[in-house]
């Protein structure tokens, strides 16, 4: 994708007139910190900005899949007679068809592209049809026969442990699982502790619900493939499709079209594979777009957890050993299901001060979607999990649940859960900033009292996140900065650009390094035609990896460009300086050169303004079996969030009012972005907390629409504060980390732990509908209040 | 699938007898075009009413709102009618509430139909006309089964009367605070002789009036205690089932608990 | 590099309406088994109306029929005579951004910009019928546009500017 730079609006300063001087320096535009305007927000505004489903091109095709008929099933048989008969339908092709290895998978190859032998959900691919129109494709797509030995299914987590259950894989229903083992804390919940809470915690199934649906197109251009589509790491897309169709990757180009949002569901391969598999047999271009309902049932979702917890502490609250024991519902096939897991197990004590840990973590096959990435990454479920625990000890203590956590929160030096200590902590200052922004110590619990059936309460939390994939997963960004031919900063960068504004980040960095205006800078993105490998936008990655990478290049290239000046400039070497497209000399601002002039000089003698960076920090793999390593995550990132809500105790119906997202994002290279980032992610936590659920039976989901699927809306959305924290990261470029998922963790277990506040009580299973709700409370009407 | 898009209404009604039960009136199309969308087309011929001005009306007269089958919600919300106006409001955003009619609402006969459900708070008739004859019926018995109503092949509704000496209140319980599909929701409403109307939507197979606890009211006048009575009634008297949205008992609980809060309201007043 | 395009029209046009559209008196050729979302987009190439849900809950395809804010998901072709119909593409007058368009580009209330379109849309008819809507008044007119990203804020606080944009102009 090319972000353009506003076309007249940018000019690159003129040379010196003759005659003509300047005094002062030149005045370097603001970019590190400015909330600089997004440059792809005027074309969006105006409905020109063609994402996936808006491109076309004449004579195109249209690819529709067949999906699955049962959750769990053998195929017996394809027969495609009757769907090729069609008129205008081209060709309809199957497993057989694919000329590569007919497998995919972002971790393991573990998915038929298209299904030959076996189905394992409902969203399972069987075969593709292409044919002149949409309206024939999906038609056509009726008449494919597939001939199925239908198998029993395994629908929860409670029928994949059943060993008398039918295997899903032939390795069985077991996909894997992950251990931490710091000190003993069998040992210390037995014998050291005065006070043990327990709480089980099941959460749901979540659809990302990013509002572009899968879409796009691809074309042979000069034998090469040509796939526009929307992914999260266009490189790795590009090794899936050269996989599957027997292709080198030469001969493959992805370019991600603008993305209508992605918040992980686009991680796992969408419509790439169908799309080029579809251009090799027809040799036409090909267009597809999935309907809502298509990207529901075929798409993964969030892994749905069940997580018990104990959590033992002294009587003065001094927290000193967890138990943890997760179980995850993976879905029909691995995805990322297993790195999930993984920083599941990882963020089990969350930002606390444990000495004795011992988690168990499995992961569990099912007959229903792949369960993989999605905001939050795992860390969010057990988030919710170590907050109710808290909150339970706090209560089970009587002491205020600010002050227990102040008491328990690492500082800086210590260690998270993995035993990794952590340099800079500054999740002290986030908590207080939360409890005194929502006015904790003067906490407000007066209703209307002609709605007696109305209660208030308060929440608060506290979370930590480690950024990149980490774990030892080899994680790296590369990037290109050059200067063109008109003197302006151009950025190669492969990360892609979701709604996130990774080409503002891009832009910035470049600037504040160069000293340019960021709005004359031109990036470009996920082309892998053109733009080096980035990883994949996930992680909340891409500021700290991709930022880094463009800040090397940058400041490489403006060593290229001081060695260019000095040739023109009599300066000493030590003394240069750039700043609004300008080198000059610090002690004599009158001498200087314009980047069109280096570039002129640079042409002249064929030297290249470009340079290429290559970014790739070390992790620390930890080991299955104890889950503890020195450096499990390069870095990580603070934040608490607190909340005020009313609950209904009639309906069960729960309204925020209030909420509180503090966040220590290192630095806030575009404040205004950073706002959005945590806003937004607010909202998506809220919508996990309160409403957002996969509702699954025998392997159908029963919702898979948005009638049904309920999201926030604006009305469900109350006033929220977004509180940027800058503690510098050492490692981060400009001292930025990142913001991605932590909005997302820190909401549900402070809207949750408000309703305990509320309430008295707990609610165990996520979302907490209004239903479940009020379930909880007839449930405690029912028997005596625990003590 | 083939488009008719008559100017009036004999010619609607001319088109009706013609085409016969393949035949589906379209108005605003908030079910008819949502269940194509999703590839479930109904019937071979579509009647488009966008054109027939004659259902699209909403006027006061003699004591009675008369509301046009065309009409949108919209033009409810603004009304003194509280149980309507809110109840219209409920019904979806604002583009919903534009397009989406009060003549589709009742014709659909959707258990969750929020309008629908207020108008038997009011106790409103429905006029029906064919090519030949029109008839009124109370609202109550039009509504016979999920999606089945007393309409016959030839007929299409025309209006709804309300009577406007009601009081009303309305509640609707869904899964967010804007507006979404109903897991319960409540109308009450009490005409000027006392006479109590209790109306539920999303716990039968048809928006339900709860005759048990009209009667108790009755006999017995409107107070804040008898307002609890009657939610204990609505709670012995509806059998409400469990599906995706919500579990029986939870709709069984919750309609009691509104019905009582409405009536408390209609009381005190 | 591809060319972006208008699709080959591929229905039935067996069906004529007269209607306006962005403020130009049209005559077409429609299938009328087409909806309004559809015969712009893929007949008309205007591709700024998007579609989320195509069952009326996400407000993407938010387009003004006699001023008035719909789904054009839910619109049959043929149910345009005689309208007036506005699309994102027409609320920009010769290049110049209208104040709710500049607003959303002030305030940061674009991220990935699918929702943005019909939340424009929905915005300029929201502050059309009220010039100083209140907070709560924002909040309902905007209920019917779903938005994953930005959290509302941001798209709340840009209809406010709007307000400020317009009454400042006049």
């Amino acid at each position: 994708m090319t972000i353009q730079t506003p076309a007249a609006s940018i000019q690159a300063p003129a040379a010196l007139k003759p005659g003509e001087a300047h005094t002062a320096a030149p005045t370097k535009p603001a970019s590190m910190g400015a909330s600089v305007k997004r440059s792809d927000a005027r074309p969006k505004v105006i409905g020109e900005t063609r994402y996936g489903g808006d491109m076309w091109v004449p004579g195109m095709l249209w690819c529709s899949v067949v999906r699955a008929a049962h959750p769990h099933a053998n195929i017996r048989g394809v027969d495609t007679s009757a769907a090729e008969q069609i008129e205008g339908v081209v060709g309809v092709y199957t497993g057989k068809d694919v000329p590569g290895t007919n497998m995919h998978g972002l971790i393991r190859r573990d998915q038929e592209v298209l299904a030959t032998t076996k189905v394992r959900y409902m969203g399972d691919a069987v075969a593709v049809v292409v044919a002149k129109d949409r309206r024939t494709a999906e038609h056509a797509v009726g008449l494919v026969k597939v001939d199925y030995e239908v198998l029993p299914g395994i629908f929860s987590i409670d029928d994949a442990l059943d060993p008398s259950k039918p295997p899903i894989h032939d390795h069985g229903n077991r996909m894997g699982g992950q251990k931490i083992r710091k000190g003993d804390a069998l040992a210390a919940l037995e014998n050291d502790c005065d006070v043990i809470v327990e709480h089980t915690l099941e959460t749901q199934s979540v659809d990302h619900a990013f509002l572009d649906v899968e879409a796009g197109m691809a074309a042979l251009e000069d034998g090469v493939l040509v796939i526009h589509a929307a992914g999260q790491w266009v490189h790795e897309e590009a090794r899936l499709v050269a996989l599957a169709l027997g292709l080198p990757l030469e001969k493959i180009r992805i370019i991600q079209p603008p993305t209508g949002g992605a918040f992980g569901g686009r991680e796992d391969i969408s419509i790439q594979i169908y799309l080029g598999l579809a251009v090799l047999k027809t040799g036409k271009p090909v267009g597809i777009a999935y309907t809502r309902h298509e990207s529901m049932v075929a798409r993964h979702k969030r892994h749905p957890l069940r997580i018990h917890y104990r959590l033992g502490a002294k009587r003065d609250g001094t927290i000193v050993a967890a138990k943890v024991e997760i179980f995850a519902d993976e879905g029909a096939y691995a995805s990322t299901g297993i790195a999930v897991l993984r920083k599941a197990a990882s963020h089990a004590t969350g930002p606390y001060r444990v000495p004795h840990i011992h988690v168990d973590a499995h992961g569990l096959y099912t007959n229903q979607n792949p369960t993989g990435a999605m905001r939050g990454f795992g860390a969010c479920q057990l988030a919710i999990a170590y907050e109710a625990a808290i909150d339970k000890l706090a209560e089970a203590i009587g002491m205020d649940r600010v002050a227990l956590r102040r008491k328990n929160l690492i500082g800086a030096g210590e260690m998270v859960t993995t035993t990794q200590r952590i340099p800079v902590v500054s999740i002290q200052e986030c908590l207080d900033e939360a409890a005194r922004r929502i006015g904790w110590d003067n906490r407000d619990y007066t209703v209307d009292p002609a709605k007696p059936w109305l209660k208030k309460g308060y929440g608060i939390s506290t979370f930590c996140f480690g950024l990149g994939y980490g774990d030892g997963f080899p994680d790296a960004s590369r990037a290109k900065v050059r200067l063109n031919d008109e003197g302006l900063v151009e950025v190669y960068s492969g990360g892609v650009e979701v709604g996130q504004g990774i080409h503002m980040m891009c832009a910035q960095v470049a600037a504040e390094e160069l000293g340019v205006d960021p709005t004359s800078v031109q990036v470009f993105l996920a082309d892998t035609g053109i733009t080096p490998e980035a990883g994949s936008s996930s992680a909340t990655r891409q500021t700290f990896f991709t930022g880094n990478a463009v800040r090397l290049a940058a400041t490489e290239l403006k060593k290229v460009l001081y060695d260019v000046a000095l040739r023109i400039l009599p300066v000493h070497p030590e003394d240069l300086a750039v700043a609004d497209s300008f080198v000059y000399d610090r002690e004599e601002p009158a001498r200087r050169v314009t980047f069109l002039q280096l570039v002129a000089e640079a042409k002249s003698r064929n030297l290249p303004l470009e340079v290429k960076s290559h970014y790739q920090p070390n992790t620390v793999t930890a080991p299955t079996e104890t889950g503890l390593s020195p450096r499990v995550f390069i870095t990580y990132l603070f934040g608490a969030h607190a909340c005020e809500v009313l609950v209904d105790t009639e309906t069960g119906q729960v309204k925020p009012l209030r909420i509180v997202a503090v966040h220590d994002v290192g630095r806030a290279i575009n404040p205004q972005l950073v706002e959005g980032q945590i806003e937004g992610g607010v909202v998506q936590g809220l919508g996990m907390a309160l409403m957002e659920e996969v509702v699954m039976k025998d392997g159908q989901i029963m919702n898979p629409g948005f009638t049904d699927y309920i999201l926030p809306t604006i009305v469900d959305t109350p006033p929220i504060e977004a509180v940027i924290l800058e503690h510098l990261d050492p490692e981060g470029p400009f001292g930025a980390h990142g913001v991605g998922e932590p909005p997302l963790i820190g909401t549900p277990p402070a809207i949750l732990g408000a309703i305990h506040d509320a309430l008295g009580l707990q609610i165990t299973r996520t979302p907490a509908t209004p239903e479940r709700v009020w379930r909880a409370l007839m449930e405690a009407k029912k028997q005596p209040a625990k003590v | 699938m083939q488009f008719h898009q008559p100017k009036s209404l004999e010619d609607a009604l001319r088109l009706k007898r013609e085409l016969g039960t393949d035949a589906y009136f379209l108005a605003g199309g908030t079910d008819l075009v949502v269940l194509r969308n999703r590839g479930r087309v109904k019937g071979q011929h579509w009647i488009d009413l966008s054109r027939v001005s004659e259902l699209d009306y909403l006027e006061e007269r003699d004591g009675t709102l008369q509301i046009g089958a065309t009409c949108p919600h919209a033009r409810l919300e603004g009304t003194r009618f509280t149980a309507l106006a809110e109840a219209a409001a409920s019904v979806g955003g604002p583009q919903i509430r534009h397009r989406g009619t009060v003549g589709g609402n009742v014709g659909n006969a959707s258990p969750a139909g929020d309008v629908s459900t207020a108008l038997l708070a009011f106790d409103a008739d429905i006029e029906l006309r064919s090519a030949t004859a029109t008839r009124r019926m109370k609202l109550a018995e039009f509504f016979l089964a999920p999606g089945k109503t007393a309409i016959a092949p030839d007929e299409i509704i025309t209006a709804i009367f309300v009577p406007t000496d009601v009081r009303s209140a309305w509640f609707k319980l869904g899964k967010r605070e804007a507006t979404a599909i109903s897991v319960v929701a409540a109308a009450c409403g009490v005409n000027a002789a006392g006479k109590v109307h209790i109306a539920l939507a999303s716990v039968a197979p048809k928006p339900l009036r709860v005759t048990a606890a009209e009667e108790m009211l009755a006999q017995k006048g409107l107070t804040p205690e008898t307002a609890r009575a009657a939610g204990d009634i609505v709670r012995e008297t509806i059998k409400p089932i469990t599906d995706h949205r919500a579990s029986a008992d939870y709709r069984l609980d919750t309609a009691g608990s509104m019905v009582t809060r409405l009536l408390t309201q209609l009381s005190l007043n | 590099m591809l060319q972006d395009r208008a699709r080959e029209f591929s229905g039935e046009p067996s069906w004529t309406v007269d209607f306006t559209l962005n403020g130009e008196p049209k005559t077409l050729a429609l299938d009328p088994s087409w909806t309004l979302y559809e015969v712009l987009r893929e007949q008309l190439d205007l591709i700024g109306t998007k579609g989320a849900c195509l069952e009326g809950e996400c407000g993407s395809c938010t387009v003004l029929v006699d001023g008035v804010s719909m789904n054009a998901c839910l619109i049959m072709g043929p149910q345009v005579e005689g309208k007036d119909v506005l699309t994102v593409e027409g609320l920009t007058k010769q290049g110049a951004l209208s104040a709710v368009q500049q607003a959303f580009v002030d305030c940061g209330a674009v991220q990935c910009g699918y929702c943005t379109p019909g939340l424009v849309v929905a915005a300029e008819a929201l502050i059309n019928d009220l010039q100083h809507p209140t907070g709560e008044e924002i909040r309902r007119g905007l209920e019917g546009n779903i938005c994953r990203c930005t959290g509302y804020m941001k798209i709340q606080q840009a209809v406010e500017r709007a307000c400020e944009l317009r009454a400042a102009a006049k």
